[in-house]
């Protein structure tokens, strides 16, 4: 009776949310974060529902597996945009976006209401490794570091610290490509000592991030530099907001996102540059690391290797840009700080020539050559650079790492799946 | 005399604590509904609906955890907000338990916080709960000197370790007047010491939620009260430590400790939704090197201060 | 009297925080393995997570024990602080001065950096 109670009550809580990313899974997550009675969650053991959002690729069916097992009974699991796997009971997709938010909720409310069986688990319910018996006292191993207790070895000293050739237990792991603090679907082999990185090593790009389709028709005809500028903001300031609420700037983050909901050539960025100066995001946060060379810089493009001092900008090359007195900004540093300093910059900058362009109806006069959002377009779109990371971590303390990594749009870019976002 | 000395303090301690718990939970959705979070659902009834679904949700379990400091680290945080809050006087009478060295007892209060919290993310045998500990610890270090020499300011024109006492030393003039560097210090401590917004380097979203970042249902749930009872414990020591406590013309003196704490709770929050968090690295240098010396000048201030009145 | 009621709230808070996740508790089975593993997005850890780990500010922690050993001499000296007068201003003003100097060498040293 009592328990009926607590869990009728517990039912009219906001649905906590886990997301996992597959291919363009992110407008899903942009919906969401501006969603009432959603929370989005950054680890699975604070929610009750998972969310698949986008196809995942194959080769990351495994770690969705373990993700998957790790929510605590009683979870749901809703697909989204996604095939669910065959072997599955009880799963529910939805592919309108509309519908989201109202399923999430109603799969949390279900569940705790008890008319919604928690979805079961996928793998066997074993340890890493066999242990148990094993050993003088059946604790997985001998002596003091030898063995799998509980299934797995203990910390070993493998390599001396990069900053002070100390040599202590270093630990090694895999992390993602669920870990919301890293872009989507990208995973690395790390190694820690203390909380400062001792290697990285890329294993996972992330996916390639959709280019607005708008840039793909500026290859095939001129197009109206505003609706270009304007698709150039937009993708800057979904960036923004994953790093400004790695930052813990939720607030800030989400109006990021509401000015990129909103965008139109009449909007403005100082609200938000004046928020971020004014909360000291640019002096107290986890800035410091990840400055690129010339060389790197170069290899990577876009808003950061001008970032770095670089003022290569295919947009300087078009007679349409030029005319709207167009001149690269940079900056000179080329590390995090210098990067999201650069975007503000370049976010300003685009919704002023957006506002330039809409009033001269200027339209791009080159098709050959084009800057994405993420970097030059000559031949091919840009690729992935995620490889960049592993000589830029090694020496990074985690939070400077991560704001490294959240800094750097290193996804290659890819043509949107499916309908265009606004 | 039991229930007067014994039945009577306890409770008054715990509805503080539950009750207290509860508003910054509320103050706290209103701050972040302020501050641009999506608005919707009733922010009164949120907490309690939050509180209930980590009830019914089940307690995770990591593979090879330290179980009985996993589950002690907490309880031991919520008794700690406890004591802070047994000590903190609501009137010249009306005190939990009036201890003769309560300013002593409140800094082993922010040591042992700590401790606690340091346990919590090095028991679940987590990576990502370890470097919240790891890292925690380094800001604990850094700010309880601060808070040190901030209280023993207080304590100077006292002349006493005792709350009620150094209540009664402001009378004349709050401290929060007579030594102007005190309070905008010992709130960096509470959101030290609660690991609150900008000094979040415990549970940061970076790490997946830190030390909390392996703990769902019931756990969580003691973990998230107590972290919100510290803070009321806190608001509740800085009233009483530079606000003049109850103090004030016109309302009942429990009555202008309530509005006080509320107002230190409001500041808090708001710093909590307004600032970044810092870098480890960063935080700890600007805490030695910058406010540390300026905690030496509060105290000197006060020490003058106290000789010329 | 004021210390067994300090003691009894300290059991209570303790035994609250402890019931509040043992009586829920009682009835769950325990989780399965591979939820048991510890979260890192999808990826797995080649080994336990504790360790003989690098303090990289041990150095200040040397630093804080300097200070809270003044900590000691403060307490009691906070109390008769006005009825010593000038006198003890100095005492403490000189100690605290060599303290400084502790400091500003070991800002010189670079104990504050992660190092």
């Amino acid at each position: 009776m009592a328990v009926n109670w607590l869990r009728k009550f517990a039912s009219r809580s906001a649905a906590t949310v886990f997301p996992v990313l597959g291919r363009q899974g992110e407008a899903a997550l942009h919906r969401l974060a501006l969603t009432p009675g959603i929370e989005l969650v950054d680890s699975p053991r604070h929610a009750s529902v998972l969310l698949v959002a986008g196809e995942i690729p194959a080769d990351r069916f495994e770690p969705l597996r373990r993700v998957h097992d790790q929510l605590p009974h009683p979870f749901a699991v809703l697909w989204f945009r996604s095939e669910p796997w065959p072997h599955l009971e009880d799963v529910t997709r939805i592919d309108a976006l509309d519908a989201l938010p109202e399923a999430l909720i109603a799969a949390h409310r279900e569940l705790l209401l008890g008319r919604r069986d928690s979805a079961s688990r996928i793998l066997p319910d074993e340890p890493p490794n066999p242990w148990e018996g094993l050993g003088d006292f059946g604790q997985g191993g001998e002596g003091m570091m030898g063995g799998v207790p509980y299934g797995r070895p203990m910390a070993m000293n493998m390599m001396d610290d990069v900053r002070d050739g100390l040599t202590l237990d270093s630990l090694s792991f895999r992390l993602g490509p669920f870990y919301p603090g890293l872009p989507p679907g990208m995973a690395a082999e790390i190694t820690l000592q203390g909380d400062l990185v001792q290697m990285w090593s890329t294993q996972l790009a992330p996916y390639p991030r959709a280019l607005d389709p708008v840039f793909f028709a500026a290859r095939e005809r001129p197009v109206p530099i505003a609706e270009l500028e304007l698709a150039r903001a937009h993708h800057h300031l979904r960036r923004l907001f994953s790093a400004l609420r790695l930052a813990g700037l939720e607030g800030a983050s989400l109006s990021a996102l509401r000015l990129a909901r909103e965008l139109s050539p009449g909007s403005r960025l100082d609200g938000l540059r004046r928020r971020l100066v004014r909360s000291g995001f640019f002096r107290l946060s986890s800035l410091a690391g990840g400055a690129l060379e010339a060389e790197q810089a170069r290899q990577l493009g876009g808003p950061a290797a001008r970032a770095a001092g670089l003022d290569d900008d295919l947009r300087s090359q078009d007679d349409g840009y030029r005319r709207l007195g167009f001149a690269p900004v940079t900056q000179s540093a080329g590390d995090t700080r210098a990067r999201w300093q650069q975007l503000l910059a370049e976010i300003e900058q685009s919704l002023q020539l957006a506002r330039r362009a809409e009033r001269d109806k200027a339209c791009t006069e080159r098709m050959d050559s084009i800057e994405t959002p993420r970097g030059p377009w000559l031949e091919q779109l840009p690729q992935d650079g995620s490889s960049l990371l592993d000589e830029l971590m090694p020496g990074l303390e985690w939070g400077d790492a991560l704001a490294t990594v959240a800094s750097l749009d290193v996804a290659a870019a890819e043509r949107s799946l499916g309908e265009a976002p606004a | 005399m039991i229930v007067d000395q014994l039945i009577l303090p306890l409770l008054m301690v715990l509805v503080t604590l539950s009750v207290g718990a509860y508003i910054v939970a509320v103050l706290d959705r209103l701050m972040a509904g302020a501050f641009g979070a999506p608005r919707g659902g009733n922010v009164w009834l949120a907490p309690l609906t939050r509180g209930a679904w980590l009830l019914t949700q089940h307690a995770n379990a990591t593979e090879a955890p330290d179980w009985r400091a996993w589950r002690l680290a907490p309880a031991l945080y919520l008794a700690l907000a406890a004591i802070g809050l047994a000590v903190m006087p609501w009137s010249a009478s009306l005190v939990a338990t009036d201890l003769v060295t309560s300013v002593v007892l409140w800094g082993s209060v922010e040591a042992l916080a700590t401790v606690v919290i340091f346990l919590h993310g090095w028991s679940a045998n987590a990576l990502l709960t370890l470097i919240g500990g790891y890292r925690y610890v380094a800001l604990g270090l850094s700010y309880i000197l601060i808070s040190m020499f901030v209280l023993i300011g207080v304590a100077l024109p006292a002349e006493s370790l005792q709350f009620t006492q150094v209540v009664a030393s402001q009378e004349g003039l709050w401290n929060v007047l007579r030594q102007p560097l005190g309070l905008p210090l010992f709130l960096i401590v509470g959101l030290g010491m609660t690991f609150w917004g900008p000094l979040d380097l415990a549970d940061s979203t970076d790490l997946a939620g830190g030390t909390a970042s392996e703990v769902s249902g019931p756990p969580r749930l003691v973990w998230d009260i107590a972290r919100a009872a510290m803070l009321v414990a806190f608001s509740g020591v800085a009233t009483t430590a530079f606000l003049g406590g109850w103090l004030g013309p016109w309302l009942p003196g429990p009555l202008w400790v309530i509005v006080k704490m509320l107002a230190v709770l409001s500041v808090l929050l708001l710093l909590g939704r307004w600032l970044p968090r810092l870098a480890p690295e960063r935080c700890v240098t600007l805490m030695w090197v910058v406010l540390l010396p300026l905690s030496f000048l509060a105290l000197v201030w006060a020490g003058a201060v106290a000789l010329w009145e | 009297m004021e210390l067994v009621a300090l003691l009894l709230i300290l059991l209570i808070g303790l035994g609250a925080g402890l019931l509040i996740q043992w009586l829920p508790m009682r009835h769950q089975p325990m989780p399965t393995w591979p939820q048991r593993a510890p979260f890192l997005g999808g990826g797995t850890p080649d080994s336990h997570a504790w360790s003989r780990y690098h303090v990289r500010y041990y150095p200040m922690t040397l630093l804080l024990i300097a200070f809270e050993m003044e900590m000691m001499f403060m307490y009691p000296w906070a109390v008769v602080f006005v009825e010593k007068g000038m006198m003890a201003m100095m005492e403490m003003g000189m100690f605290l001065a060599i303290l400084s100097v502790g400091i500003v060498y070991a800002w010189r040293e670079g104990v504050f950096k992660w190092q």
